[in-house]
């Protein structure tokens, strides 16, 4: 009898104790949201290096009762990276490790197209308040349309932690979905002839200005705007690493240990910031709803600069690679390559379009890094 | 968290892209005076004055004996060299064109990642 009882507590103990007895119909909603979003990356391959972990994240984030944010362990060390903006700098190493600024400094006029594309941003930013969010959430909504994740989720982070979930993977929803959002945008706003266009090669680019340039654009913009210091800093430095021929080793490890680890935290930890009792609330959707609206718009503003600088150079820059300055690198680029083609094959445009697409990197930075200075 | 400067969107619109502007339009002031200083300019401009235009000419014999595989005729050689040209790089860096192995299995890849290109 005494055994019986024993094991009887026992059980109840267990139950009591288990994740099951406080099982919300929330936390049974947010796992089958981790389960589509995991379908999504490993079956439809939607950006699944980034998506995959969120989506396990978001799964972790909604077992009541494992105290991953409160007690000490690897799931509050991974939180406090997030938190304190250590994981997006560091990505930023190894992207910039992996970028080639070429075709940006042997055509520096594409910078222009990376700014005008931001207007995406900005145009979201107001839908956001005339929806209601206050002005900080705005931004941070806005900074979807920038198509750049970590920059999305260092100004959420500083702006709006609490959208954070729904920022991201907004954001990186948006971004595998680039193929299918940019091109009608891009057919839409020009003309047979202006797609037609066939742009020169392009001029060397000696080995002193892709080393200047890391140097220099990291002093000037760190000292313009310094709440992006750090991560246009990390960006120019893993480019520096890049191109001084001298630090291969850490350029290696910058572009793929370093980025792979970082991305695996990041990715993990924006996933599990995904609970219940943040993420279902009716401004998920508006918050998904305003990041379509903000890559329709940055595409749109690329395209329609591209158009007043094909004028203005006498039919010599085709508009389409004005679409691939909403960042989303390089798929924003190879979108411009794709369209280009298909409107008359054996036009590359690839390389064309990496100038406004790494551009964008940087002018999605300087946006974030404007808000932050004038919003926070 | 302190006071925002303003809350019209309207201006934060116009103020923010108005300063992203400005910056990267000033970057490529940087990007033109880096250019105007480099040292190195003349001798990379010398070496593309002299370099050979994207010819139906084989390149660089040093990579493989023979660089240009049997039976490839002097036009496909040339497209392809053009092709790589287009995309910025050197003839030099063409070390050899030979044909692929072929296999059903093979071309099915190569198809795949071609339309994903």
């Amino acid at each position: 009898m005494e055994l019986i009882n024993a094991f009887s507590v026992s059980l109840q103990a267990v139950w009591n104790d288990s994740g099951f007895s406080v099982f919300t119909m929330g936390n049974g909603i947010m796992i089958l949201v981790g389960l589509i979003l995991l379908y999504l990356a490993i079956v439809k391959e939607f950006e699944p290096l980034l998506l995959g972990p969120i989506a396990f994240g978001c799964i972790l984030a909604n077992f009541p009762r494992t105290g991953f944010l409160t007690d000490p362990g690897l799931m509050q060390a991974i939180h406090y990276g997030i938190a304190n903006e250590i994981f997006p700098p560091l990505i930023f190493l190894g992207i910039g490790a992996m970028t080639d600024f070429g075709p940006l400094l042997a055509r520096p006029s594409t910078l222009l197209l990376g700014a005008a594309a931001q207007i995406g941003v900005f145009v979201a930013l107001m839908g956001a308040m005339f929806l209601g969010f206050n002005v900080q959430e705005a931004g941070a909504i806005g900074i979807i349309g920038g198509a750049d994740g970590p920059t999305a989720i260092y100004l959420a982070i500083q702006m709006a932690p609490h959208l954070l979930g729904a920022i991201a993977v907004a954001a990186y929803s948006y971004m595998s979905l680039v193929p299918l959002i940019q091109p009608p945008v891009m057919n839409l706003l020009t003309s047979k002839r202006e797609r037609e266009v066939v742009m020169e090669q392009m001029r060397p680019v000696s080995k002193f200005e892709r080393v200047c340039f890391p140097v220099a654009s990291a002093i000037i913009i760190s000292l313009l705007l310094p709440p992006i210091a750090a991560l246009l800093g990390c960006l120019m430095l893993g480019n520096l690493f890049r191109e001084s021929g001298v630090m291969d080793r850490l350029s290696d490890t910058a572009q793929n240990s370093l980025c792979n680890i970082v991305t695996i935290f990041l990715a993990t930890g924006t996933g599990m910031t995904m609970s219940a009792e943040e993420f279902l609330i009716p401004q998920t959707l508006l918050i998904i709803f305003l990041g379509l609206i903000a890559f329709i718009f940055g595409t749109a503003g690329g395209v329609v600069f591209g158009k007043i600088m094909c004028r203005v150079s006498g039919w010599k820059i085709n508009p389409l690679i004005g679409s691939a300055g909403v960042s989303a690198v390089p798929m924003a680029a190879r979108v411009s390559q794709i369209v280009g083609m298909k409107a008359k094959p054996g036009n590359y445009l690839l390389m064309h379009a990496m100038g406004p697409n790494v551009a964008g990197v940087i002018g999605t930075a300087v946006a974030a890094g404007t808000m932050l200075a004038m919003l926070k | 968290m302190s006071q925002p400067v303003t809350t019209n969107p309207w201006i934060i619109m116009l103020i923010n892209m108005t300063v992203v502007f400005l910056v990267l339009a000033a970057l490529g002031l940087v990007i033109k005076f880096i250019h105007y200083i480099d040292p190195t300019k003349s001798k990379l401009e010398a070496e593309e004055k002299t370099a050979p235009a994207p010819a139906p000419a084989p390149v660089k014999p040093a990579a493989s004996p023979q660089p240009v595989a049997e039976g490839i005729p002097p036009e496909i050689v040339a497209v392809i060299a053009a092709a790589v040209a287009s995309y910025g790089y050197g003839l030099e860096q063409i070390h050899s064109i030979r044909p692929i192995e072929r296999t059903g299995w093979k071309n099915a890849v190569r198809t795949q990642i071609t339309q994903r290109v």
